[in-house]
């Protein structure tokens, strides 16, 4: 969704602004509808009055046709403008929703991984975007209501006092007494609802502890005292629950009672006004429809309340949100640069004060592969995510001549193509997590890393949907869409973490030689842990307790006997079958 | 109460109603009262205008009834609410003490099988779906017809015309409103859907985040997001049709009702009369009654659905409470104290055998090691002694008492366990120790932690005893200790030592022995660490692997 430059999403006026033209159409039909609503009453009235007149003599039964025809007419009008009016305030709501959460969710993007782990911002902006659907449904209440209850209230206030404003007056005066009662009873309404709250609070955890602990209980045979405890904690529940229920649900019967108290009034000098000795005169059909009109008033007015606790509910999830609505910069368009060399200097990282790996120095050109190994937890993985520059490192890293840290986050997705270990894969078809939305052919990407007969062989073939984080894949079958994901972005510095660690032997040669014949013009760096084809790199880097060693792999024979023994142990004798 | 064996949600129920006749009895005559009283006001009104109509002035008694039926009907209403909800209250009540205690009946291997989040859900939300099963489906849906045959009755009696149109149009109404219904909730569960897969993006992201940098496909990430939720609500925008259309077609058709009845009823056509003849105030009482006949033939809908997916949630629970049960043992005169023998002992999980024709004796206050490798049976041997499970053949005894006769009220006294891995249980410090049981005093437990060596930590607490426990209060090894206390409390015959926590630095893996062998002195103790018996010494029996 495009924004305009002047949108300020931390202003909720500006959403309002974007959304006028269901806003104008809500307004319409809601001002149709709601006073469109008074002909009901009115219409009613005049239907009784039409058959005494009958029924009188003083009028024929056309008259019932025409009143009848015109009373459906209008009913099927002031619908229509109902229909109208639902439905495009639950459309205006729709779109804001969409738009606040766009908004929350390339802010969300934006974050550096780091960012989202440490600072705890990933937790915030999942709680901002849950926010965002209370605060739109106030929004969507408070518009509804606005008229349903405003706009509808005020239109039968004022029939009421047209017809009789002493009358009016007199009847609406039991309202405020309904209203000072609901104000009166609101505190121990809350003071229970909160009881019940805490009283289930304590039964789900004391539901909890009988399943959880139930064999630690049957050991110490205490099986029958839990039982009993569990027992009072539900006549609590069960206390609280009938008085915060008993409380919510029997008032507003009452209050509307209260409220009705006026058709006393309406009814005693209503009656006067139709005799001819009251403050109006009056027909049947204004009887009638006064009667009418005002039951429709004291249902209405009941619901006034609706309106303000839905707009304090959208105010307190605004709060939240508001600080994290800030208008997302656009990104630059990815400029891939040509290929270059790869200079390490004395290159080292630490975490903090603990140093990982120290001293290393190699040039690597387009077309090399450098292998990277070690033992366990010797620092290969920390050595590739050096060119993210996700934390500062220490020495130096050039590509052609400039220095990876004084790269912008964009010119480094640009320039370093990565795949960690965690295939990181997204709860979507296959063609897109290969694709990302790039427009090209995922076929000749998923033949790169022998997936392309798998793929073929499954029911919806590229477009089958591969579960959250590709649970539906084998653990070999993610790795290798993670690295035609890898592949098909391509980027001048590739590295890539243990992407072969659950491929088996054959596999891993097919997709080896596929990986030396794309990498001509590209550096890249495999992080291995099995050392087959270490054979055919350019260029070995070998780690161990924070050292590195460098050379091609038959240097390192000769130069490094931990190494020599892990190549040996992989490769001579009997050759290791491969997991997969 | 008196408790059966075979259970099932509606014989809870039934018993909850009887239990609370009163209650079950006032429901159903509120329930019926407030259908009666919502059918006097217009029948007082019409009475009123027909008086007015021809000319008589008002009565104030007039006027008092109808307020009063209006007032009526507000305070039945009011009562019925209330009413419900208590009468759902105990029945929800009944069937959690129900469950409860069926806990308590079944047997240790079900016990440790189950997922205690299932077993809370069956507790919490299921039981909520059967209470409203019946206070918002079964009874709401009784009072809904009740009320639409009344309303159909006083209508045959004042207009029967209207009543012969609404007999035509009702049932089309109400196979309108269960299509409109059903749609409905086919699109929401479309929408449901599309919302899992939106809210699912969020944490997916904030996982995939170093891959979305890498590959710089933020831009396709927020497309595809904002998509997702178009998706969401392409569903939605159907159920908002539905939503939009049905009251205006209800009011609507209301109209036409009464178009059609005031023309015919004007007419002055004397055969069409006959049926549609009415006076003025009549007029208007049916007006208000024809408006009235169409919410509770919407309810009825919604009940139906209430009431088809709680059906699953009676079913689930049904499926707890008929699991089967262990046996509970009787009192018995004589005490289960002496030697800890196993005879000719077999036993296996499904399949698996552990032990076969095994033997073995432990004399009162011997102090045994059972060696042994990892799943040779060592672990089996404590459940059996236990009486967690029983043999397949052969029998384990405590002072010739088989344990499975030892009831649950003396079990902490004959023999008790101090676990590798302390179970938290929800209170205080002293909870851990006497986990609720009234028969292990405050001094019990005070000293059953001096024994422990944990007394002193305890008191350091800002509540001391009374503190509320939390996850990083005590560290392993105190934890351990606790253990300790807890095996001890109740003063057991027969001591079963667990392996002890590894990962205890030196000194408080002394401080957890030092409190062991206390804890050991003068009781019949089966151990199963190596540890423990470098430091304990005692005899040692060799359990061998199958």
């Amino acid at each position: 969704m495009k924004l305009d430059k002047n949108f300020q999403p931390d202003r909720i006026g500006s959403y309002f602004r974007l959304e006028w033209l269901p806003l104008a159409l809500v307004t319409v039909s809601g001002l149709v509808y709601n006073i469109g609503l008074l002909a009901t009453p009115w219409f009613e009235g005049r239907l009784a009055q039409c058959l005494a007149d009958i029924l009188g003599g003083s009028a024929t039964a056309a008259a019932m046709a025409m009143l009848v025809l015109a009373y459906v007419v209008v009913t099927l009008v002031v619908q229509a403008a109902r229909f109208l009016k639902r439905f495009y305030v639950r459309r205006f709501a729709n779109n804001i929703n969409r738009r606040m959460k766009g908004i929350l969710y390339a802010n969300l993007v934006r974050q550096s991984r780091a960012a989202l782990e440490t600072e705890g911002a990933g937790e915030l902006m999942t709680k901002a975007i849950s926010d965002v659907d209370d605060c739109v449904e106030g929004m969507r209440k408070f518009t509804t209501e606005v008229f349903d209850t405003g706009v509808a209230l005020a239109g039968y206030t004022v029939m009421l006092l047209v017809y009789d404003w002493r009358l009016a007056l007199l009847c609406l005066l039991f309202t405020p007494v309904s209203y000072v009662c609901a104000a009166r009873m609101k505190k121990p309404v809350q003071r229970e609802g909160a009881a019940y709250k805490k009283a289930a609070g304590a039964l789900r955890a004391a539901t909890l502890d009988r399943a959880q602990n139930a064999a630690t209980y049957r050991i110490y045979g205490c099986e029958t005292a839990r039982e009993q405890r569990y027992e009072d904690v539900l006549t609590t529940y069960e206390k609280t629950a009938v008085r915060s229920n008993v409380w919510q649900s029997a008032l507003p019967p009452l209050y509307l009672a209260v409220s009705e108290a006026g058709v006393l009034f309406i009814l005693w000098f209503g009656a006067k006004n139709v005799l001819g000795i009251g403050w109006s005169t009056w027909d049947i059909a204004a009887f009638t429809t006064f009667l009418s009109c005002f039951t429709k008033l004291t249902v209405k007015a009941s619901k006034v309340a609706k309106l303000f606790n839905s707009v304090q509910k959208a105010e307190v999830s605004w709060k939240r949100i508001k600080p994290l609505m800030k208008l997302p910069k656009e990104f630059a368009p990815l400029a891939i640069p040509a290929p270059a060399d790869v200079k390490l200097q004395d290159l080292s990282f630490a975490y903090g004060e603990e140093p990982i790996f120290s001293g290393l120095t190699l040039t690597a050109h387009p077309g090399d592969i450098i292998g990277v190994t070690g033992p366990v937890a010797c620092g290969k993985s920390t050595l590739g995510r050096v060119f993210l520059c996700e934390m500062p490192y220490g020495g130096s890293a050039q590509f052609g001549q400039r220095e990876f840290a004084a790269l912008t986050p964009r010119e480094i997705s640009a320039t370093v193509g990565y795949l960690g270990h965690d295939p990181e894969l997204s709860a979507d078809t296959i063609q897109n997590n290969v694709l990302c939305g790039s427009e090209q052919d995922a076929m000749p990407w998923l033949a790169a890393v022998a997936l392309d007969g798998e793929v073929r062989a499954m029911e919806n073939g590229l477009n089958t949907v591969i579960g959250s984080g590709g649970a539906r894949l084998s653990g070999g079958q993610a790795q290798r869409l993670a690295l035609a994901r890898t592949l098909a972005h391509p980027r001048p510095v590739l590295v890539l973490d243990d992407p072969f660690s659950a491929l088996d032997r054959s596999t891993e040669d097919t997709v080896f030689a596929n990986l030396q014949a794309y990498a001509k013009d590209k550096v890249v760096f495999l992080i291995s842990h099995r050392l087959y084809h270490f054979p055919q790199m350019q260029q070995v880097v070998f780690m161990e307790d924070g050292r590195t060693t460098v050379g091609t792999h038959e240097e390192l024979m000769a130069a490094a006997p931990a190494y020599r023994q892990l190549y040996e142990s992989q490769t001579g004798g009997q050759q290791h079958e491969a997991q997969e | 109460m008196k408790r059966r064996n075979k259970s099932s949600v509606f014989a809870a129920i039934r018993m909850a109603a009887r239990a609370h006749h009163v209650l079950t009895v006032g429901t159903i005559l509120c329930v019926a009262a407030s259908v009666v009283a919502s059918l006097l006001p217009p029948l007082l009104l019409a009475r009123i205008i027909d008086g007015l109509t021809a000319g008589l002035p008002l009565t104030l008694w007039a006027v008092l009834a109808y307020f009063c039926s209006l007032a009526l009907e507000g305070v039945l209403s009011s009562a019925q609410e209330s009413l419900l909800v208590l009468f759902g209250q105990k029945m929800t009540h009944a069937l959690r003490s129900e469950m409860s205690h069926k806990l308590t009946q079944l047997p240790a291997s079900t016990l440790v099988d189950q997922n205690p989040g299932e077993v809370a859900a069956r507790f919490s939300g299921d039981v909520d779906t059967v209470e409203a099963l019946f206070t918002s489906g079964i009874i709401s849906m009784v009072a809904d017809a009740c009320r639409i045959l009344s309303i159909m009755a006083v209508i045959a009696v004042k207009n029967t015309g209207l009543a012969l149109i609404l007999l035509l149009v009702l049932p089309l109404f109400a196979a309108f409103t269960r299509h409109v219904q059903r749609r409905m909730l086919a699109a929401q569960l479309d929408n449901r859907r599309a919302v899992a897969a939106v809210s699912g993006q969020v944490p997916e992201t904030l996982h995939n985040i170093r891959t979305i940098r890498a590959l710089g496909t933020e831009a396709y990430m927020e497309r595809r997001y904002d998509k997702r939720i178009a998706d969401g609500y392409a569903a939605m925008e159907r159920t908002n049709f539905y939503d939009a259309i049905y009251s205006p077609v209800v009011l609507l058709l209301n109209a036409v009702v009464v178009a059609i009845v005031m023309l015919l009823s004007a007419s002055g056509n004397a055969t069409v009369l006959t049926l549609f003849g009415m006076s003025v105030g009549t007029s208007v009482a049916i007006i208000n009654y024809i408006s009235r006949i169409f919410a509770p033939i919407e309810s009825l809908g919604m009940e139906i659905q209430t009431i088809q997916s709680a059906m699953a949630g009676v079913k689930r629970i049904d499926a707890f409470l008929t699991q089967p049960e262990r046996t509970i043992p009787g009192e018995r005169q004589k005490a289960a104290r002496g030697d800890v023998e196993l005879a000719h002992v077999t036993f296996g999980y499904g399949e698996k055998q552990v032990l076969n024709d095994f033997s073995m004796t432990v004399h009162q206050g011997e102090q045994v090691t059972l060696i042994g490798r990892t799943g040779a049976g060592k672990s089996t041997i404590f459940k059996l002694l236990l009486g967690l499970y029983p043999p397949e053949s052969g029998s384990v005894t405590i002072g010739g008492v088989p344990v499975a006769d030892i009831t649950d009220r003396e079990r902490r006294t004959c023999i008790s366990c101090v676990e590798q891995h302390f179970a938290r249980v929800p209170g205080t410090v002293l909870d851990q120790i006497t986990l609720g049981d009234p028969q292990i005093t405050a001094e019990m437990a005070k000293s059953a932690a001096q024994l422990a060596g944990i007394d002193t930590a305890i008191r350091a607490l800002p509540d001391g005893y009374d503190t509320v426990c939390s996850e990083g209060m005590f560290s392993q090894g105190e934890w351990q200790l606790l253990s300790i206390a807890r095996a001890a409390a109740a003063d057991p015959a027969v001591l079963l030592l667990d392996e002890i926590t590894a990962n205890l630095d030196a000194e408080t893996e002394a401080r957890v022995l030092d409190a062991l062998r206390r804890a050991s002195e003068g009781r019949t103790v089966l151990s199963v660490s190596h540890r423990i018996y470098e430091n304990l010494g005692g005899r040692t029996v060799e359990i061998k692997i199958l």
